[in-house]
């Protein structure tokens, strides 16, 4: 019946692949572009010569053409001995020991960190996703529950008083920097009163299921007020346009219950579009994580990442933009994919 | 294959025919209705004073900290690490044992009691601060290198409502370009390009690639400006798309092309005029944006770097100290939402003042 879809959903899935390769591309270029170069935390050294700086290219491949180290950082360069002569190819470290060969990041191997000294990247990495998920579903859920009836109230009592309320407070929330509320109600709430805690996931030596709650209530709500802003901000303006149309007319002409008429006919429709705004809503999180991370001291990506970037650790910083890039990207198809299940009147052309 | 003139774009036709009678009347332009409307506007008018102060303290931001607080922004103090508001010296310890009684047993122990004592201690604390010689009164503290907080606040604005600015033209230039290009030539290759670099662009965490970018290459505030601008034009540039499709096809570009106007002619005279409105809107809000993104940034450490003073990274100094010295947070805080409230304020007002259907 609907032959349209899976062919949307291979050419949304095929784009998707083509948008983590550029995304790659991207990683990969930033760590070029460092004034310097990738050694650059050389020059930090007084004692440096440039003996040191051509060993360490060495090393390190950094004499090789750029698609060659592009290549090698994509699919490994344990593989380049097997070609005729492939081996010039391969940096000094993979040479000398075919145990130090990096993997590509094909292969999640996203080499070494600077800072975390001889840590695997994608260990560091794949340690502190729980952390960032757990936060960015909770404030996602928070927002859908809270921003959905919002909206839907402020459309119902449009110009009258919580219509109003909900515009003013979505003002004020947007003329402040989120991080900055929550940093407010944690002086206020963690430090003053000690309601809740100052930062981090669990108190050491108890991670019991209250105590995590009671670390993650503050956090949660402040990451969602922005989802909520928008959700409520969404559905308000789609259900004032379904309240337009002309079968709502109808239903009330027919002498429905306004009760009825709202459920069945005018909030069926309205909640449809409010699928498509929730990829935005995803991105939020991603990116918005690092400052509540920082804030809260919240021990996921975010964390890292600000670490990564106050250190100059560039296979961090390169992993963990290729991995959160990833993530966006398959949320926003996930999203796709799901509004077109949802609604039989999208049109599969792009 | 062409959208069909939508509602709004015959009731733009209309308008066209009763903007004649409207001037007759009236002998008043577009701009001058606009204005007029403006001016009748309460609210627009109050933020637009309010904006207008924030601009002046920030432009006399030198000659205030000098002249009228005696303190310089960059002179530290070791003593006074820290400090709280001068006013407030007293009141301050008062107002901690006051949250140490509340953090005794929640909420319920806290002996509201002591505000009396710290509210009567501030009004005399602010009385004697006015009276104080210049240079011997911390409005708002000092930080943790012992710098008035209120004149690097004044100074900060300096930096935050330049890269509102800054940020604002480019993401504007970029996004009204590329989207009258996109829209003019909707459905060809061009537009498939500039839809392609959007979409990449809007399915990435720009903000951690803001971060690094800017930890690259520690940009000054005209750098920063522009890394936070090349990535701000794609909301505009789709609003200007979506317009142009309603007026493309309308006669008067028709017109245009059959007298053999060149397409820059017709893009930005004929078509440019009417999305300005849309323009300046949306241009406003994006210098509200900026400022916030900048905090955001100098608060992560990767914005404006330490010897200047921006509202981002005054805050950043209160990592690791932010209960024992609220006023780091508190005053540019205070700062950025006075600020970016004008200027929401004042877009809204336009918004409605632009549009000739609001009455």
């Amino acid at each position: 019946m609907r032959q349209g879809l899976t062919r949307y959903i291979i050419r949304r899935g095929l784009q998707s692949l083509f948008l983590v390769w550029i995304a790659t591309l991207i990683g990969f270029t930033i760590y070029q572009l460092a004034p310097g170069g990738p050694l650059q935390f050389l020059d930090d050294d007084p004692k440096r010569t440039a003996a040191d700086f051509e060993r360490l290219s060495a090393l390190y491949g950094l004499n090789r053409p750029i698609l060659i180290q592009y290549l090698a950082w994509l699919t490994g360069e344990d593989w380049f001995a097997m070609l005729p002569g492939g081996a010039v190819w391969q940096s000094g470290q993979c040479r000398a020991n075919p145990e130090r060969c990096g993997r590509g990041i094909l292969r999640l191997d996203f080499g070494r960190s600077f800072y975390f000294k001889g840590s695997n990247v994608i260990d560091l990495i794949a340690e502190r996703i729980p952390a960032t998920f757990l936060l960015g579903f909770s404030s996602l859920v928070i927002s859908v529950v809270v921003g959905i009836p919002s909206g839907i109230y402020a459309a119902l009592n449009r110009g009258k008083l919580p219509d109003h309320i909900i515009r003013v407070t979505t003002v004020l929330v947007n003329t402040v920097p989120e991080w900055w509320i929550g940093l407010l109600l944690l002086i206020i709430l963690g430090g003053y009163l000690r309601l809740v805690p100052l930062g981090g996931m669990e108190t050491i030596g108890d991670g019991s299921l209250p105590d995590r709650l009671h670390h993650l209530a503050l956090p949660a709500v402040v990451s969602a007020i922005s989802g909520w802003i928008s959700i409520s901000r969404i559905m308000r303006f789609e259900m004032l346009e379904v309240l337009n149309q002309d079968y709502v007319r109808t239903a009330r002409a027919k002498g429905l219950p306004e009760h009825l008429v709202i459920w069945r006919h005018v909030l069926r429709n309205a909640i449809l579009p409010f699928v498509t705004g929730l990829s935005g809503i995803f991105l939020l999180f991603l990116s918005g994580s690092i400052l509540f991370e920082l804030v809260f001291s919240w021990p996921g990506m975010g964390r890292l990442a600000v670490i990564a970037i106050n250190s100059r650790d560039y296979p961090v910083m390169m992993g963990l933009f290729v991995i959160s890039s990833f993530l966006g990207i398959m949320g926003v198809l996930m999203v796709d994919i799901l509004y077109s299940l949802v609604d039989p009147r999208v049109k599969y052309e792009l | 294959m062409r959208r069909k003139e939508s509602p709004r774009a015959d009731a733009a036709t209309a308008v066209s025919v009763s903007i004649p009678r409207f001037r007759k009347t009236k002998e008043q332009t577009y701009w001058q209705a606009v204005l007029a409307k403006l001016l009748r506007d309460k609210l627009t008018l109050a933020a637009i004073f309010g904006l207008v102060v924030m601009v002046i303290l920030s432009v006399a931001a030198g000659w205030i900290s000098e002249q009228v607080l005696g303190f310089d922004p960059t002179t530290t103090n070791l003593t006074k690490r820290n400090a709280p508001p001068t006013w407030a010296a007293v009141a301050w310890p008062i107002f901690q044992e006051f949250t140490q009684t509340c953090q005794a047993g929640g909420v319920t122990t806290c002996r509201w009691s002591l505000w009396k004592a710290i509210v009567s201690t501030s009004l005399t604390g602010l009385r004697d601060c006015l009276a104080a010689p210049r240079g011997t009164c911390h409005w708002m503290g000092t930080d943790q290198a012992g710098r008035d907080v209120l004149s690097r606040a004044l100074y900060g604005g300096r930096i935050s409502m330049r890269i509102g600015l800054y940020v604002a033209s480019i993401s504007m230039t970029l996004g009204v370009v590329l989207g009258l290009i996109s829209g003019y030539y909707a459905a060809t290759v061009i537009d498939d390009i500039i839809n392609a670099i959007i979409q990449t662009l809007g399915s990435i965490p720009l903000l951690f690639l803001l971060i690094i970018l800017s930890r690259i290459f520690q940009p000054g505030p005209e750098g920063l400006s522009f890394l936070i601008g090349i990535f701000g034009w794609m909301g505009v540039s789709r609003l200007i798309r979506g317009q142009i499709f309603s007026i493309r096809e309308r006669e008067y570009i028709l017109a245009s092309h059959a007298i053999g106007a060149s397409i820059w002619r017709i893009l930005f005279r004929h078509i440019l005029p009417n999305v300005s409105s849309i323009v300046i809107v949306v241009g406003v809000f994006n210098v509200a944006g900026a400022i916030i993104a900048e905090a955001g940034l100098s608060y992560l450490g990767v914005g404006i770097g330490p010897p200047l003073p921006s509202w981002g990274n005054m805050m950043q100094g209160s990592l690791g100290n932010f209960t024992d010295a609220p006023w780091l947070v508190l005053a540019p805080g205070l700062f950025i939402f006075l600020t970016t409230l004008s200027i929401y304020l004042i877009g809204d007002g336009l918004r409605d003042a632009l549009d000739p259907w609001v009455r």
